[in-house]
């Protein structure tokens, strides 16, 4: 399947990552393969803990412990970044990959001048010549519209705001011209305006640079503002990658059309409630067996509890995880008319008494399986 | 430096002043409330001894004798010794200051040298052998008394080893001129910086595994840093906030260590001279030596506040 005209810039094979706890290994992230072409803008959502941050900490390899990536290949280039050492690794965050996190203020060291730390980013590799690194500093300040720029470099972290610390932050991932820009979360600790301004901070840069963007979020209106392709994720996996449009106008996993319908909207019926998936994302040390949405979802099957789908393609350059699919959803299930989006309310479908399946030999399973299936 | 940082000091530089003041009033009234007096052991009685008390103002009432000192005091005259008789109090002390200061100074190096790299290595290398064996090591170093170590290394390297090599290579447990050479020095400034470098181990250590955790760290980490830059410049500069918290009784650690250490190694300083202007009723030194120590401490604390506002920047007076 061909997804872009140019040869991507990053890989991603089968990647899969674990944190392995006293309870048991959490499996973050299991099997996700993506491709990144360069100059692209890939928008990857999800709820909290469905793994999208890990994806990203594990391109850089920084996973910290008791995490580790546990298979797969993240082919930079070429280059399988997991295998490679840990100084050409080093050479490559920051210089060719750079990363930008949530939390601005504890993203930035509290007791080192903005304009060092900057500058810092810069001197640790040799892509900028050293007597250019404080004047391009400055004009990157600029670049971001941080005001007043040549005064502020001085400053420390806790004398900016908010939406002034998310700039250093751009500003120091892209000060040395990286390919890559992964931004984890950008705007989410910030308000409404300075959202739109670093938003359109990030699709300046991706225009005028050719700056390829992995924007991690959880919020699908920066999605819609910034990425021309989505990949869904949930419970670890990928549930469907599609072009920004697709994803938004026929959503074909039930997870994706959940979370879109569960949008608030300017345009909605005042006293109608806001709808919500019910239930929570699924235990990732013994998740349920099938499909992991499967206590989630009103269009469940008898088989979504047995077998977990593969991503099949569902239209042109789209695909999804799923034995229903929305398209067949809309036809037999009525989904366009749902009122009642409870677990398997559209399909009538209830989870069987006893587990099912090959799994039930398995120690782990057994006794955590019943359970996930009573909440239901 | 502000203004602010400036009203500060002056503030604190007040207190320290309060401070002098209280502390050799109690160490005057107290001394001269001891038994006996300084002429005792030197065999002066009756006629000539009511003469001495006279020619040295010991036989008015304490508050007149105290008053006497402060007006003295403030001119920088701490008066004369009463043991040696004639000699000036100010500069004795500040000589044996100056003396107690190398000492002091060189096991505040042992203290933050041995206790920060300790703790730092530690941090990193968390859960590991190198983490064991250096927590245990901080954990002898303040469980153990400063005069065992003392006495254990005058065992080792003096007697133990001068024996062992006929002479040749032995530990000088003797102090031979004012100031101590390097090496007469190590041991004694050993002694007492192992204790408390122990809880600077301890403190860096647990400081530092907090800081490893911070967001900021993994930035530094992602923008490609090395990891000695992302060990010192960002964690450790971080994790020095709650270490020079502790600085301050440091500081006290050490002088407490410096009067015991100077006993066991005839080191002619404040600590030595402490232990003796009591013995001997000196009572000028004894107040002389008192006032220094509480200077000491006054002014390291003060150091120890200022130290705070560089090493972190959120920190204003």
């Amino acid at each position: 399947m061909t997804r872009s005209v140019s040869d991507p810039v990053l890989e991603v094979r089968g990647l899969s990552t674990s944190f392995f706890t006293d309870d048991g290994e959490v499996k973050a992230v299991r099997d996700v393969s993506f491709d990144l072409a360069a100059g692209e803008t890939l928008g990857i959502v999800g709820e909290s803990g469905c793994g999208k941050s890990v994806t990203a900490l594990s391109i850089l390899g920084l996973v910290a412990r008791p995490g580790r990536v546990v298979a797969g290949e993240i082919l930079f280039k070429g280059r399988d970044l997991l295998s490679i050492g840990r100084e050409e690794l080093r050479q490559i965050r920051g210089r060719d990959i750079a990363m930008i996190f949530q939390d601005p203020l504890s993203s930035l060291n509290p007791v080192h001048r903005i304009g060092a730390q900057i500058e810092e980013a810069m001197r640790a590799h040799d892509k900028i010549a050293p007597r250019e690194v404080r004047p391009r500093g400055l004009d990157l300040l600029r670049q971001v519209h941080v005001p007043d720029s040549a005064r502020r470099v001085r400053d420390y972290p806790h004398q900016f705001s908010g939406g002034m610390r998310q700039r250093v932050m751009i500003a120091m991932g892209l000060s040395n011209r990286p390919e890559i820009l992964i931004a984890d979360e950008p705007t989410t600790a910030l308000d409404v305006t300075v959202q739109a301004q670093i938003l359109q901070l990030l699709r300046d840069l991706n225009r005028d640079l050719g700056t390829s963007i992995i924007l991690i979020t959880h919020n699908l209106g920066v999605v819609a503002g910034l990425c021309k392709r989505v990949i869904v994720m949930y419970a670890g996996e990928i549930v469907e990658e599609g072009s920004t449009e697709q994803i938004f106008d026929s959503p074909q996993h039930p997870y994706t059309w959940s979370l879109l319908r569960s949008l608030p909207r300017v345009d909605a019926d005042r006293h109608e409630r806001l709808r919500s998936i019910e239930g929570l994302p699924p235990d990732l040390i013994a998740p349920p067996q099938g499909c992991k949405f499967n206590p989630r979802c009103p269009f469940r099957l008898e088989r979504c509890f047995s077998e977990d789908p593969e991503l099949e393609p569902v239209g042109d350059g789209h695909i999804a995880a799923c034995w229903v699919t929305m398209k067949r959803a809309y036809a037999e299930m009525g989904a366009g008319s749902l009122v009642d989006t409870g677990p398997g309310a559209a399909s009538g479908v209830r989870p069987p008494i006893a587990p099912v399946g090959p799994d039930l030999s398995e120690p782990e399973g057994q006794g955590l399986a019943p359970e996930a299936h009573d909440r239901d | 430096m502000t203004r602010g940082t400036l009203i500060y000091i002056v503030q604190r530089l007040a207190i320290i002043v309060l401070t002098l003041l209280v502390v050799s009033f109690v160490v005057f009234v107290v001394v001269h409330a001891l038994p006996g007096n300084a002429f005792i052991s030197q065999r002066v009685h009756g006629r000539s001894l009511q003469l001495l008390l006279h020619e040295y103002g010991l036989d008015q009432p304490v508050l007149i004798q105290y008053w006497n000192f402060l007006k003295g005091a403030i001119h920088g005259d701490l008066g004369v010794s009463l043991y040696i008789r004639g000699e000036q109090v100010t500069p004795l002390v500040l000589r044996e200051l100056s003396v107690s200061c190398e000492l002091g100074g060189a096991a505040l190096i042992v203290t933050i040298g041995l206790g920060m790299t300790f703790g730092v290595l530690a941090a990193i290398r968390q859960n590991t052998w190198v983490d064991y064996l250096l927590t245990t090591l901080a954990v002898v170093g303040y469980t153990v008394p400063s005069f065992v170590i003392a006495g254990l290394g005058i065992m080792i390297f003096a007697n133990f080893l001068g024996s062992v090599t006929g002479g040749a290579i032995a530990y000088s447990p003797v102090w031979t001129g004012t100031y101590g050479t390097i090496g007469e020095l190590w041991l004694p400034a050993l002694s007492i910086g192992l204790y408390t470098s122990g809880q600077i181990t301890r403190i860096t250590r647990a400081s530092m595994l907090e800081v490893i955790q911070q967001d900021y760290i993994r930035t530094a980490r992602a923008k490609g840093l090395r990891e000695w830059v992302v060990t010192l410049r960002h964690a450790l500069r971080n994790a020095l906030v709650p270490v020079i918290s502790i600085l301050g009784t440091t500081v006290v650690g050490i002088l407490v260590g410096v009067l015991v250490i100077e006993n066991i190694f005839g080191i002619p300083g404040l600590g030595k001279e402490f232990v003796e202007s009591i013995l001997q009723h000196d009572y000028n030194v004894t107040v002389g030596v008192f006032t220094i120590f509480a200077l000491l401490i006054g002014l390291s604390n003060l150091a120890v506040d200022l130290i705070y506002t560089v090493v972190d920047p959120r920190i204003r007076y």
